[in-house]
C-alpha cells in the first residue's frame, strides 16, 4: 500500500530481511529437523538418506510419511503418490505467486520456488498484498527455514544413533505427533471434517482389506473429492 | 533393522525430489498458460490434509495404548495451546510413561 509503485526485483538486501524475518520460525524448524532426524535413525535410514532427503525434498510432512512407508522392500510407487497429494498445494502456492515473480528472469523465478514451503508463502504472500516487491523476502525466508531444516537433521541423525531404545523414550511416537500437529496444529476447519472422517474411514477399509500402501492414496482421493462434491452442495445451497 | 539396497532408496529419494520440486514450479508454469479454478483449489486443500489424516489413522488404531495416548495428548495441544512443539515433547512424554 505504502510502495506499490517499485518494481519487482531480487537481491542482497531483500534477502536479508526475509532471513530476519524469519528467524523465530526457524529456531523451531531445526527442532522439527531434528525430531526428523532421530525419526530417520530409528526407522533404519542410512545417515546419507536422511540427509539428502532433507537437504534436496525439503518437506516436513513428505519426509515423514516417506519414513512411515519406508520398508526392507521401499514401495515406491506409494511413495511417490504420496509425495504428490502432499506437495500439490505447492502448485497452488506458486501459481499465486505468478504475478509476482513473472518480471523476473526464469532462473531466478525457478530457483526461488525451489525453497517455497507454506510459511514462508504465507509470510511472503502478505507482504506482497502489503506492497512488497522484492522476491528476495521471499527467497530468505525459505533459505533461513532449508539451513535450519538440515541443521536439525544433522543434529537429530548424530545423536539419535545413541539411543538404544527408542521406545521407552517415546521416540517411536515423534512422527505420529508431528503428523497430528501439521494437521490440526492450524485449527481444523470444520469444512474440513467431513472430508478427514472419509479419508479416516477409507484408508482403515484400504489398509485391511487392499494390498500393501494403498491406504494413503485411497484416504488422500477420498478427502479430495468428498471436499468437492460437499462444496458444490454448499454453493447451491447459498444460490437459493 | 531394515537393510535397503542403496540403489533402490537412491531411486525412491530421487523420485520424491523430483516430485516435491515440480509441485513448486509447477504453479508458474501452469499460470503462464490457463488460470486453476476454485473447484481445482478445493480438491488440493483438502487432499493434502487428508493424506495425512491416512497416514496417521493406521497408527493409532493399530497401535499401543502409549501410542494412542501420545495422539490424544499431542492433538489437544495443538489445537487448544497452539503450541507444536509442546505437544510433540508431551506426546513422547506420555508415550514415555505409559510404557514405564
Amino acid at each position: 500500500m505504502t510502495h506499490s509503485k517499485e518494481p519487482t526485483r531480487l537481491n542482497v538486501s531483500g534477502t536479508l530481511r526475509g532471513v530476519r524475518r524469519m528467524l523465530p520460525l526457524a529456531a523451531f524448524t531445526v527442532a522439527f529437523g531434528l525430531a526428523f532426524g532421530v525419526a530417520a535413525v530409528h526407522q533404519g535410514l542410512s545417515q546419507w538418506e536422511a540427509m539428502l532427503m532433507s537437504t534436496l525434498m525439503f518437506s516436513a510432512p513428505s519426509q515423514f510419511a516417506a519414513l512411515d512407508l519406508w520398508d526392507a522392500e521401499l514401495p515406491i510407487l506409494a511413495m511417490a503418490i504420496t509425495t504428490l497429494a502432499i506437495h500439490t498445494r505447492h502448485t497452488l502456492m506458486s501459481a499465486a505467486l505468478y504475478p509476482w515473480l513473472q518480471p523476473l528472469p526464469r532462473w531466478q523465478q525457478f530457483t526461488t520456488v525451489g525453497v517455497l514451503t507454506d510459511s514462508n508463502w504465507a509470510m511472503a504472500i502478505s507482504e506482497y498484498h502489503r506492497g512488497e516487491r522484492n522476491v528476495g523476502f521471499l527467497l530468505g525466508g525459505g533459505l533461513a527455514l532449508w539451513v535450519a531444516w538440515v541443521l536439525g537433521t544433522g543434529i537429530g541423525l548424530f545423536f539419535g544413533g545413541g539411543i538404544t531404545e527408542p521406545e521407552r523414550y517415546g521416540l517411536d511416537v515423534i512422527m505420529l505427533c508431528f503428523l497430528l500437529v501439521i494437521t490440526v496444529g492450524s485449527g481444523p476447519r470444520r469444512e474440513l471434517y467431513l472430508s478427514w472422517a472419509a479419508a479416516a474411514a477409507s484408508a482403515m477399509v484400504a489398509y485391511w482389506f487392499l494390498p500393501p500402501y494403498l491406504h494413503v492414496v485411497v484416504g488422500a482421493l477420498t478427502g479430495g473429492l468428498v471436499a468437492t462434491a460437499h462444496f458444490r452442495d454448499a454453493d447451491t445451497e447459498e444460490k437459493q | 533393522m531394515i537393510g535397503t539396497l542403496i540403489p533402490q532408496s537412491l531411486l525412491a529419494i530421487g523420485i520424491m525430489i523430483a516430485i516435491t520440486y515440480f509441485s513448486r514450479a509447477s504453479g508458474l508454469l501452469i499460470m503462464s498458460r490457463i488460470p486453476i479454478g476454485p473447484k481445482v483449489k478445493r480438491f488440493v486443500d483438502a487432499m493434502s490434509s487428508s493424506v495425512l489424516i491416512a497416514v496417521i489413522t493406521p497408527m493409532i488404531i493399530h497401535g499401543d495404548g502409549g501410542a494412542r495416548l501420545a495422539a490424544l495428548v499431542a492433538g489437544g495441544v495443538a489445537i487448544f495451546l497452539r503450541s507444536p512443539l509442546l505437544a510433540i515433547a508431551l506426546g513422547m512424554a506420555v508415550a514415555a510413561l505409559w510404557r514405564y
